[in-house]
């Protein structure tokens, strides 16, 4: 498929998608109930509930798709490993417990931007690390691996904070932080998140020359006049912000940023940086459509949709681990 | 593992204790002893590695050191007697409901303990009283070591506890976790007569009751619409003590009337769709942070042009079925006359 045409194709989906997200809801509001609710404004229920809680849904549904498709793309690019992804490799639950360990402990009072500021701090430090093991050894395996350490690390320490938080309340947030939830977010939450996303897209987009080099082999990259130790700071920057800023309003939405690159790999030229607008927008619509479909099938909108993407994707890791095993290790 | 070999293999706290207290010439009868409660202690031990604290606190008495296992297993009888007329010498309360209870009634150094969560100003109306109280965590090795004649607590809370205590030969009376404002004077009285202070819990029950009628008296017209909104979206439905509050104080519960049975989730849509005339949010902010204290305070609720929204009940008033309740309705009742005065309608 033409890039225009295959990008222009997720680009309607994913509209149509975040349209259908603007639609879902227990209020059950008409069309043109809805588009003048969105528009007109005023005090009517229906202007607060288009505005005030279904549109931040849906933006933040459609960016922080964006963005762990994106981030997916780019690090399976760069790390020429096809399992690599922010949640497997433990990046989203650095993330998380860097959310909870600086807003739980009440540092800064209760305010929302502990959240990204924490996040951000996480998910530096799992990119670092895992960067750090991947050049010394590249193998496929022992990056997942030290993901899966660093998950259940992460997850450890986040049960471990939201235990000790004295707010009775807080040990049931576990849930939310292990598989993210998009529900009753405010349009707080989507400026606090997207100009951070946005620095991260921007960042990847980027080091889209480095990784086609790198395709080839560092040696071969470094010949093509390919700076490494520029990509690798976008990439972590690029990553660490994007899933950050991502896991800090929404949790830890795992799997998506696995499937899309694997899904649409196929209708692209095959080179890294041809994937990162496609795999962005095809994870944009991947997690709207998740999120939509936990609305449906639970109206009571108690679902979280981290438990959906992984419903979807863990089976779909799995079969790329038997499929990888012939064709990798 | 054979059941022979089991002794050997206990845990130290245990086996220390039964090894200091036998002499050379009483091995043999405490062995045998030891063999014939063995599969029952097995047995209870499973169900839970508290006991082996437990069982290592028994009280050695001295004298006939032949007779201390006997002696412990005494203990543990005289604790299932019923208390009879006397009135209970020592009562712990494990649940912060019946704290409140015990607190208010308790004759002067009758309550040995009361639960943590009686010193948490949000939960614990009677949080000031609490300082003066020694506080338990509501474990059973907390009420092992306290050895008191009565344990009161809820029925929801620590079941698992409730069951090991009764299991052990404690008096545990278990106090209703459904609570609402009927079921107040009621609890009251009970509690009054568990700890002998009849007369005490007869004149706060009829104060109660005369107060409630009181504000009940006071009603008239349209009633506004009002929302107990907890952290998380969850709302107070039917059959919650918020219910009974609202209903009294002159209001109509919105989630009762959209259906909610108990807690239940309440989506923020709805709230905005039924716009109702108050909403009743969590009060402090002072509380350690968490991600559920952001959906009562969502800034949708906020664009409700019409809508008050606010604590507006005294802090922990209505979280436990009390005599304090009825400074909820009380609040609840003024503000319900601010909002459509009795005098306005016709």
């Amino acid at each position: 498929m033409k890039p225009l045409a295959l990008n222009l194709a997720l680009a309607l989906l994913a509209l149509a998608l975040f349209l259908a997200s603007l639609a879902v809801g227990p209020a059950e509001l008409g069309v043109s109930e809805s588009v003048r609710g969105l528009f007109a404004g005023g005090g009517e229920a229906a202007a607060i509930i288009m505005r005030e809680i279904r549109l931040p849904r849906a933006l933040l549904g459609l960016s922080i798709g964006f963005t762990l498709g994106m981030a997916g793309a780019v690090l399976q690019g760069f790390l020429r490993n096809p399992l690599a992804e922010p949640g497997i490799i433990g990046v989203s639950a650095m993330a998380a417990f860097g959310a909870v360990a600086v807003f739980y402990s009440g540092l800064a009072g209760s305010a929302l931007y502990a959240l990204p500021a924490g996040a951000l701090t996480g998910a530096l430090a799992a990119v670092l690390l895992l960067m750090a093991l991947a050049a010394r050894n590249g193998s496929t395996l022992t990056l997942i691996l030290a993901g899966v350490a660093l998950s259940s690390l992460a997850g450890a320490l986040t049960a471990l904070v939201l235990n000790l938080s004295p707010n009775p309340f807080a040990s049931y947030e576990i849930i939310f932080w292990l598989l993210g939830s998009l529900k009753d977010r405010s349009i707080a939450h989507v400026w606090l998140a997207l100009p951070l996303m946005a620095a991260g897209w921007l960042l990847i987009a980027l080091s889209a020359r480095a990784i086609d080099a790198l395709s080839l082999g560092e040696e071969a990259a470094a010949s093509l006049g390919i700076h490494m130790a520029r990509t690798r700071f976008l990439i972590v920057a690029g990553v660490a912000l994007g899933v950050g800023a991502a896991t800090a309003v929404a949790g830890t939405i795992g799997f998506v940023g696995l499937v899309v690159p694997h899904l649409i790999r196929p209708l692209t030229t095959r080179m890294p940086s041809r994937l990162l607008l496609p795999a962005g927008l095809g994870g944009a619509a991947l997690l709207l459509a998740a999120d939509v479909a936990v609305r449906l099938v639970l109206p009571a909108g108690e679902l979280n949709v981290g438990v959906l993407t992984a419903l979807i994707g863990a089976p779909f890791f799995l079969w790329l681990v038997v499929r990888a095993r012939r064709e990798v290790f | 593992m054979s059941e022979k070999a089991a002794p050997s293999r206990f845990p130290s706290p245990l086996r220390g204790g039964w090894t200091a207290a036998k002499g050379g010439r009483t091995g043999g009868v405490l062995s045998a002893v030891l063999n014939a409660y063995l599969p029952r202690l097995r047995r209870t031990l499973r169900s839970g590695a508290s006991l082996w604290l437990l069982r290592s606190h028994l009280p050695l008495k001295g004298g006939d050191r032949a007779s201390v296992l006997p002696a412990a297993l005494l203990t543990l009888a005289t604790l299932t007697a019923p208390a009879g007329a006397q009135p209970p010498a020592r009562v712990m309360s494990l649940n912060v409901c019946t704290d409140q209870l015990a607190m208010a009634l308790a004759a002067p150094g009758q309550l040995v303990s009361v639960s943590f969560l009686a010193r948490e100003p949000d939960l614990s109306p009677l949080h000031r009283e609490a300082e003066r109280y020694p506080v338990n965590r509501g474990m059973a090795e907390d009420v092992f070591l306290a050895r008191p004649d009565l344990v009161v607590t809820g029925t929801y809370t620590l079941h698992n506890t409730t069951q090991l205590l009764k299991r052990l030969g404690f008096r545990v009376e278990e106090f209703s976790f459904v609570q609402t404002l009927d079921t107040i004077p009621r609890d009251i009285r009970r509690m009054g007569k568990l700890l002998g202070r009849e007369e005490e819990a007869e004149a706060m029950a009829a104060e109660f009751e005369a107060g409630l009628a009181e504000v009940e008296a006071s009603q008239c017209g349209p009633r506004p619409t009002a929302l107990a909104y907890e952290q998380n979206g969850v709302a107070l439905g039917k059959g919650t003590l918020a219910d009974s509050v609202l209903t009294a104080a002159g209001f109509k519960n919105l989630a009762t009337e959209e259906g909610v049975e108990g807690m239940a989730p309440f989506p923020l849509e709805l709230v905005v769709e039924k716009k109702p005339d108050i909403v009743i949010v969590p009060g402090s902010k002072g509380d350690a942070p968490s991600l559920g204290a952001f959906v009562p305070r969502h800034p949708a609720l906020r664009a409700l042009p019409a809508t008050r929204i606010g604590a507006f009940v005294p802090r922990g008033s209505w979280s436990c079925g009390g005599p304090a309740v009825l400074e909820a309705v009380k609040a609840l009742n003024a503000l319900r006359q601010e909002i459509a005065s009795c005098e306005a309608s016709p």
